[in-house]
């Protein structure tokens, strides 16, 4: 899952009350009202992030 | 002086803690979920291009609930389960 | 020794009401004002309220927690309920539980809604449940303490604590308490609960996932006709969530406003259908940004206007308040329900 760090908490709470553990790639806050070069940074970020907990 | 748990109450969940399935990230189906904000396929679609560089991405696919504010239908819950072997969720902003 | 919150009874020794609420605030189980201690003496005259109704509850979300009776009534203890109240507040959750309601998606969004409790029938003279003046602010203990239980359960039961399941970007004072009754004895045409298809004489509970109250003023109008116009003109809101949520909304007609509309022959039905047809907000008014977003989830406009319904259906009227030329209109979070629950009683 990708969650922004600001929503972290909220993701863990519910994976919490159902029982699940979610592997989260955290990206900085917010995603909404970024345009193409500031969302450039969260993709970059999420793919890196993604990459290393794959084992790329 | 005794009181009632204002938060008591059962679980509805079961008490095991649910595992994943293991995912072989380099060639398995993958469906990229979104949950319809703003952005959230404009990321997952910025992702989808970069992972190119050391996967195929013909199967990886793009999948999103109908509203942001609602709930993903269940049998689109299903319907990601049964075809993909994984899933990456841009779930909380 | 079990953690405190799995334990269904806790002793806390001797404390006083200061000693409670200092407890209480650590627990998590506050909404910032003073709390009543639910000791087992108190919850039991609540819980012998609700004898009659032995329906389970459905698991809470997003907590996903089946709550036990005595546990929804320590909440209507601690937020100051009489005894009598309690049957009102658990029809109200029942209404929440609805699964159109999306309890889930209410608690967990970014946007301001809290639970909107309308009551109907005899139990607001039983509970003196005001629906006249003032009948959304303060001053009346059945109002201030049912829609703060509610409250307190989505705290406590559902697990809605603000920053972290409850995500709203700047929350609404409706979440404090938002619980008022329907002004039956000045409403012209069919009271709300019996549109519903409930007797008149049964007491009904409608919860909607609501903004706080929008004004609707307007002394100048002395037409029904007049009175659409500015009631659909300020319910054209590009920043609603209905705008692209497609949910229902609340037209709460003052008695006055009322009496002029039916005056000039408006019923329920042709208020509804002509503020669907006057309240569409015109693309000029709606960013190009979020023009693309709502075509492409499905919100599509006709010709140049975006809809803030999706049928006459999703506009609910009826009438509260007392003496003066206002009105309210309430918009809603957009994926719920108005849910509408007997009261047992």
């Amino acid at each position: 899952m990708i969650a922004t760090e600001t929503f972290r908490p909220l993701v863990l709470a519910q994976a919490k009350a159902r029982k699940v553990e979610p592997r989260l790639i955290i990206v900085k806050h917010p995603i909404g009202g970024l345009n193409a070069q500031e969302l450039a940074e969260r993709i970059e970020t999420a793919t890196k992030e993604l990459a290393e907990a794959t084992g790329k | 002086m005794r009181i009632f748990n204002p938060t008591f109450g059962l679980s509805a969940a079961g008490g095991e803690t649910m595992a994943l399935k293991p995912v072989n990230w380099k060639s398995d189906a993958i469906a990229l979920f979104s949950n319809s904000k703003p952005n959230a396929r404009e990321l997952l679609d910025g992702i989808r291009s970069k992972l190119g560089a050391f996967r195929p991405v013909e199967n990886i696919n793009f999948v999103a609930k109908n509203s942001a504010s609602q709930p993903a239908p269940k049998d689109l819950i299903e319907e990601v389960a049964a075809k993909y072997r994984g899933a990456l969720l841009a779930i909380a902003d | 020794m079990k953690d405190i919150a799995e334990q269904e009874v806790i002793d806390i020794g001797d404390l006083d009401i200061d000693g409670f609420n200092a407890f209480a605030l650590e627990q998590g189980w506050g909404d910032g004002m003073p709390l009543y201690p639910p000791t087992e003496a108190k919850v039991a005259q609540f819980v012998d309220t609700v004898r009659g109704d032995n329906r389970p509850f459905a698991p809470v979300p997003p907590r996903q927690i089946v709550p036990t009776v005595q546990a929804l009534a320590a909440n209507a203890v601690m937020a100051g309920c009489k005894p009598e109240y309690f049957p009102v507040v658990t029809a109200a959750l029942r209404g929440l539980l609805d699964p159109d309601y999306n309890l889930h998606g209410n608690l967990a969004t970014t946007h301001s809604c809290a639970p909107m409790v309308m009551v109907s029938g005899p139990a607001r003279q039983d509970l003196k449940i005001n629906f006249g003046s003032n009948c959304f602010g303060q001053g009346w203990q059945a109002n201030a303490t049912i829609g703060r239980a509610v409250g307190l359960i989505l705290l406590n039961v559902a697990g809605a604590k603000p920053g972290e399941m409850d995500r709203s970007t700047q929350g609404n004072p409706a979440k404090y308490t938002f619980c008022f009754g329907e002004n039956e004895e000045e409403n012209p045409w069919t009271p709300y609960h019996v549109q519903r298809g409930f007797a008149l004489t049964d007491s009904v509970v409608t919860v909607m996932s609501g903004e706080g109250p929008h004004n609707l003023n307007d002394h100048g109008s002395t037409t029904g006709d007049g009175l659409l116009t500015t009631f659909a003109g300020s319910m054209a809101t590009p920043g609603a969530n209905t705008i692209y949520g497609k949910g229902p909304c609340f037209v709460i007609i003052g008695p006055e406003h009322a009496a002029t509309l039916a005056r000039d022959g408006y019923t329920i039905e042709s208020i509804r259908d002509e503020l669907f047809k006057r309240s569409r907000v015109h693309a000029s008014r709606i960013s190009k940004e979020n023009q693309e977003t709502y075509i492409s989830t499905g919100h599509k406009p006709d010709g140049d206007w975006f809809a803030i319904a999706r049928s006459p259906q999703d506009i609910h009227v009826t009438v509260a308040g007392g003496p003066g030329k206002h009105s309210a209109f309430i918009p809603s979070f957009g994926g719920t329900t108005v849910a509408s629950v007997r009261i047992a009683r």
